[in-house]
């Protein structure tokens, strides 16, 4: 295989041209007065259209003693409206043979739904629904209350290392509003008062803090027209929008815990404090941490798992997010294999990265990756809606979706050394040990 | 009532919304109207056979420069016992290496090319680029020709497994999973299940053996999707697939599991949960590509197939705030389907919960379905169908079905069509067949000490049963049958505990004076019992009869405030079992059936658990202490008159001797009204020389 590989990559080189080419995504941008950007992708291939509707607020933008609230409003915002009846929002969709959901994150909060094409209208009118007027009985906030606590269970509690997120985040950052997770806390939800809601409300869930976007069988003109009916006389948010603007200072030095928690198996959660997802650097962590664990053949996986059998589960992301990020590394032990053993293994691929730079192959390897992940992003209506809204909301340009491989494919094989240096220092992480609880001296 | 919180100022709204906009704002006012409905397109494929018997779908989809292929192996059930695991691990050695290949090369090659790729006992699945295709299908071809097997690969994944298994069962979904699959299928294939035990006794020749077993191309179909065509298809299947020989692959036969004859309540314990995950389910008789298999759909979609507005999600999640979501399965298999539904809610409303997803399962099968209802969930199957297609694999999905299940070949593309005729009475008419309520098990994976007791009522038998991680049920040391104990054992002691066979002969009436209150009313009862069956029940309440009870040995009535009613033939048989003065003497003649089940612990004590069933077919569940052998407990059905059954439960304490005879002197009883009550015995008296008209019945 090592015969062919210059050639090969040549070959890719010119094929990777060629492609981008053909599966580029076409869409239309405009924004209307009162500051909605709207974004419109056609493709009549299947009679479906993607709606998306992305608000640019996240639980970074919460109060510190309302956590859990970017979320929470989430749930509410399928209550109803002065138009809908409490139940109802889910009801149109499901009669018109969609499906709906919404997701939120530190950054964003993004509805969407899915419909045949000929129900365009309908889902256009519940998002205006939704924006314009948003109304929520005591019922629905009680009952919302008890769903969001579910899941919290469900997801943090109930789950072995579930509160991972929760403990890392909180001892990753010291000031910025990343140091709270999306569910946020429990008490603060129960606290909230009938005048947060409607600042949360009038704050964020306005016009100008949104990207529309449309993806699917979608006749243009008329879209167009619908636009402006329903969000045209939508008004313009009054305030300024809450961004924090907090610097967060350096981490310091290595801060290490252990938690106890109903596991069988010791796990290991590393965060690493890196670039947010709009510096370059963000570039060359996000490949650096495909080397380590994407694939069966990546470091991590190849070393700890395959090799050492130390392992039973490895990982590694980056968090993309507009303020400053965090990579996470985790593994979970084998049976029988100390947690400290697994530390030093996961250690030495780190060491690994910094000391040596990359073979010319293993670097191809990566670019394929990126390459292969880059063309399945965009393989359903939904995913191209997702994305174009997301790049649009946090990076201020829909057209990554076609042209940010670019920034990935100039990283060099320096650039990974470099930022293994600079950013993956043990003083620059938090290590958290998770151990059966039974342990627990 | 209901306060509304505006998010939108109301103020705001009035003035700008009506003030300036006025009429043109009315179009908010109600949902707008559809336009004409998109006609669903079912994406076209092609399909063809190898001499080897390889069934190969082609779907042409340009949109992306990828590929897949998909080589499904139709392994019939095998039944794997005490070396369950062994396809499994077959399938995931296979890409553990071949003769040329280390497995770390064939990683290598996978990730270079940025291709995804997984071996399992049912085949290969695999995707890439489409300019990389060739040197995936090298190491596809590899693979399944000339899988290494190695020893020490092998040693490697058995320990991984051990791991990979410790760290799934700190994993309630993932226990609630595996034990619901034991506990519904039973003694079928389908029902085994990877065990720590098993997995040590699996061997490296085993896995080889399943490969040359069942990799044969005769019973396997090759799916190639997406960016190909089928000129390209032919030539890749003839290229890589055509050398693959054939050879007979046996079937096994293997009963059909049933659900269970009464739903029972079984139960794994995990440390510290916070919620408990809920899995109702049981086996079904339903079988892919049936008129049936397309109601059921509507079925299931209307009670909690994925919609966030089916009627579980919305009485559970939207209602009762019970839980973040909730969902139900009704599954079709060539073999055995199941039916399950469940979801994680927390420990104190788990009983509420399981009340509310058995009264929607009920409610199914009752009640006919609204029509609007009805359509909407029709509305929602044609939009998932059509979004469905907007992966050419769903495509690729139904044509494998189509092959595998010998279906006719218009029933995807006419899917739709079966939809829309679907009527209420259907859904009604499949609901009765396949919702059964009761007869599932209630599968229950939670905290024992926060939510097991509250379930003992869903149970048939009143008691939840427990098992452990693998599903197997859990024995308690405490309630093991000693040696040499049997049924007639415990009656005899229990007969010798009371007075002995002979005393208890001699008494030939008994009669009991009980008083009790109840809603602050004092009651008076007299129990009057002569041998060999007859008795007399009065309940008088400040001086006047209320209720009397009388059989004669054949016959009997009750009057309840002048209100006369005969004793139907249920009642007859019940009062049978009642009316002897010490039923137990007659307990070990032919006619009675004694069976001893097993130790139960009652109001903390244990007492020998017997089921007694009368000569006309009646049972009663009987405890007997286990230390001073006294009865301490019987709970028995009893027909309510109006062709429905209660379950009565009465407990004895407080015993004292007359006449050298202990007799309780308190007696509880629950299940006759909606709250338990207490009787305390005033006086007892044997042989007081009972009239036999005492007991006459005047027709």
């Amino acid at each position: 295989m090592k015969r062919y590989s210059l050639f090969f990559s040549l070959l890719l080189m010119s094929c990777l041209g060629l492609r981008a080419q053909e599966n580029q995504i076409n869409f239309e941008e405009f924004s209307l007065d009162n500051g909605l950007d709207v974004i419109l992708h056609q493709d009549k291939s299947t009679p479906i259209v993607a709606i998306a509707m992305m608000y640019h607020v996240g639980s970074k933008n919460e109060e510190p003693d309302r956590t859990g609230f970017a979320h929470f409003f989430e749930h509410l915002l399928f209550e109803g409206s002065e138009n809908i009846d409490r139940g109802e929002f889910a009801a149109y969709i499901q009669d018109a043979g969609g499906t709906l959901n919404a997701y939120t994150t530190a950054d964003i909060t993004c509805y969407f739904e899915v419909l045949p094409s000929n129900q365009l209208e309908l889902g256009l009118w519940l998002e205006s629904e939704r924006m314009l007027h948003a109304k929520v009985d005591q019922k629905g906030i009680e009952t919302q209350r008890e769903v969001v606590k579910e899941e919290m269970r469900m997801r943090y509690d109930n789950r072995p290392y579930g509160s991972f997120q929760t403990e890392v985040m909180k001892r990753a950052y010291q000031k910025y509003p990343y140091k709270w997770t999306t569910i946020g806390s429990m008490d603060h939800l129960n606290a909230a008062e009938e005048k947060d809601y409607v600042k949360f409300y009038e704050s964020f869930y306005v016009p100008n803090n949104a990207v529309l976007v449309i993806a699917g069988d979608v006749d243009v003109p008329q879209a167009k027209e619908w636009i402006n009916q329903y969000f045209g006389t939508i008004p313009k948010g009054k305030g300024v929008i809450y961004r924090p603007n907090i610097v967060e200072p350096d981490l310091n030095g290595e801060i290490r815990d252990t938690i106890f928690d109903s596991v069988q198996l010791p796990g290991i959660f590393q965060a690493y404090r890196t670039p947010s997802m709009n510096e370059d650097d963000f570039y060359a962590v996000s490949m650096l941490s495909t080397l380590l664990s994407q694939g069966e053949s990546s470091r991590l996986q190849k070393a700890l798992i395959n090799e050492q059998q130390k392992a039973v589960a490895v990982g590694n992301f980056v968090l993309d997010r507009e303020g400053p990020g965090v990579t996470v590394a985790y593994a979970i032990s084998s049976a029988g294999v100390s947690i400290e053993e697994v530390e030093a293994a996961m250690d030495a691929e780190v060491q690994k990265a910094m000391d040596e730079l990359i073979s010319e192959e293993e670097f191809q390897k990566l670019r394929n990756q990126i390459e292969s992940d880059f063309v399945q992003e965009n393989t359903s209506m939904f995913g191209i809606a997702d994305n174009l809204a997301t790049y649009k909301t946090l990076k201020g340009d829909a057209n990554l979706i076609n042209t940010e491989i670019d920034r990935f494919m100039a990283v060099s094989r320096e650039d990974i050394r470099r930022v293994a240096r600079k950013y993956f220092k043990k003083e620059n992480r938090v290590s958290l040990h998770y151990l059966p609880k039974q342990v627990k001296p | 009532m209901i306060k509304y919180i505006h998010l939108f100022s109301l103020l705001f709204c009035s003035l700008v919304t009506i003030g300036l906009y006025g009429q043109e704002e009315d179009f908010r006012k109600q949902a707008p109207k559809p336009g004409p409905a998109p006609s669903i397109e079912f994406g076209e494929y092609e399909q063809f056979k190898l001499d080897n018997g390889l069934q190969v779908i082609v779907v042409e989809n340009h949109k992306l420069p990828r590929v897949s292929f998909q080589l499904l192996i139709d392994v019939p059930p095998i039944k794997e016992g005490e070396y369950v695991g062994t396809a499994d691990l077959a399938g995931e050695m296979l890409s553990r290496g071949t003769a040329s290949q280390s497995k770390a090369e064939i990683d290598e090659t996978i990730d270079y090319i940025g291709a995804n790729f997984s071996t399992s006992s049912t085949g290969i699945t695999a995707s890439c680029l489409t300019k990389h295709q060739d040197k995936l299908l090298e190491i596809m071809a590899d693979v399944l020709y000339h899988p290494a097997f190695s020893e020490e690969e092998f040693e490697k994944i058995q320990t991984q497994r051990l791991s990979e298994l410790s760290l799934g069962q700190s994993n309630a979904d993932f226990i609630a999973r595996n034990v619901g699959q034991v506990l519904r299928y039973d003694e079928h294939p389908y029902g085994e299940i990877l065990t720590k035990k098993s997995l040590k006794n699996i061997t490296v020749g085993q896995c080889k053996e399943y490969y040359s077993t069942y990799f044969k191309p005769n019973i396997a179909y090759l799916a190639i999707i997406g960016d190909t065509n089928l000129e390209q298809a032919k030539k890749i299947a003839q290229k890589y697939f055509a050398k693959w020989e054939k050879g007979t692959v046996e079937k096994e036969f293997h009963a059909r599991p049933l659900p269970p004859i009464e739903s029972e309540v079984d139960f794994v314990h995990k440390d510290g949960a916070v919620q408990s995950v809920i899995n109702i389910t049981y086996p079904v008789n339903l079988k892919p590509g049936t008129e049936e298999s397309v109601v059921a759909n509507v079925l299931n979609t209307m009670l909690g197939g994925g919609m966030l507005n089916s009627r579980l999600n919305k009485n559970i999640r939207e209602d009762k705030g019970y839980s973040y979501g909730v969902r139900s399965t009704l599954r079709y298999d060539k073999y055995v389907g199941y039916f399950s539904a469940g979801g994680s809610v927390r420990n104190e409303v788990t009983d509420s919960a399981i009340v509310e997803f058995l009264s929607e399962m009920e409610r199914l099968t009752q009640e006919t379905v609204p029509a609007e209802e009805l359509k909407s969930v029709k509305n929602y199957i044609f939009g998932s169908f059509a979004r469905s297609l907007e992966r050419p694999e769903t495509v690729a999905q139904y044509a494998l079905n189509t092959a595998r299940y010998k279906l006719p070949t218009d029933f995807y593309p006419d899917y739709l069509k079966k939809v829309s005729k679907v009527t209420a009475g259907d859904v009604k008419t499949m609901a009765q067949k396949y919702i059964l309520p009761e007869r599932s098990h209630i599968l229950v994976v939670g905290n024992m000490g926060e939510v097991a007791d509250k379930l003992n009522r869903f149970d048939a038998k009143g008691k939840v049963h427990f098992y452990d991680l693998d599903g197997q049920a859990i024995k308690d040391e405490n309630t093991e049958i000693p040696e040499g104990v049997t049924a007639e054992s415990v009656i005899t002691d229990y007969i010798n505990a009371i007075g002995g066979k002979d005393r208890l002969t001699d008494v030939k009436d008994a009669t009991i004076e009980l008083t009790t209150s109840v809603q602050g009313m004092n009651l008076d009862m007299t129990m009057m019992r002569k041998s060999p069956d007859k008795m007399l029940i009065k309940v008088d309440m400040n001086g006047m009869t209320v209720n009397e009870t009388k059989f004669d040995g054949k016959k009997g009535y009750a009057s309840a405030m002048g209100q006369k009613q005969e004793m139907g033939e249920e009642s007859i048989e019940e009062m049978k079992l009642q009316a002897p003065i010490f039923p137990e003497l007659d307990y070990l003649g032919a006619d009675y059936k004694t069976e001893l089940i097993d130790i139960e612990t009652i109001d903390g004590k244990r007492a020998y658990h017997l089921q007694v069933t009368s000569p006309g077919g009646k049972t009663a569940d009987i405890y007997y202490d286990l230390e001073n052998k006294l009865k301490v407990k019987t709970v028995a059905k009893q027909s309510n008159g109006n062709g429905g059954e209660a379950t009565v439960t009465a407990t004895m304490a407080d015993y004292r001797e007359v006449e050298g005879i202990k007799v309780p002197y308190e007696l509880t009883s629950a299940g006759v009204a909606p709250f338990p009550i207490t009787l305390k015995v005033a006086s007892v008296s044997f042989n007081n020389g009972l009239d036999a008209n005492l007991f006459e019945i005047n027709e």
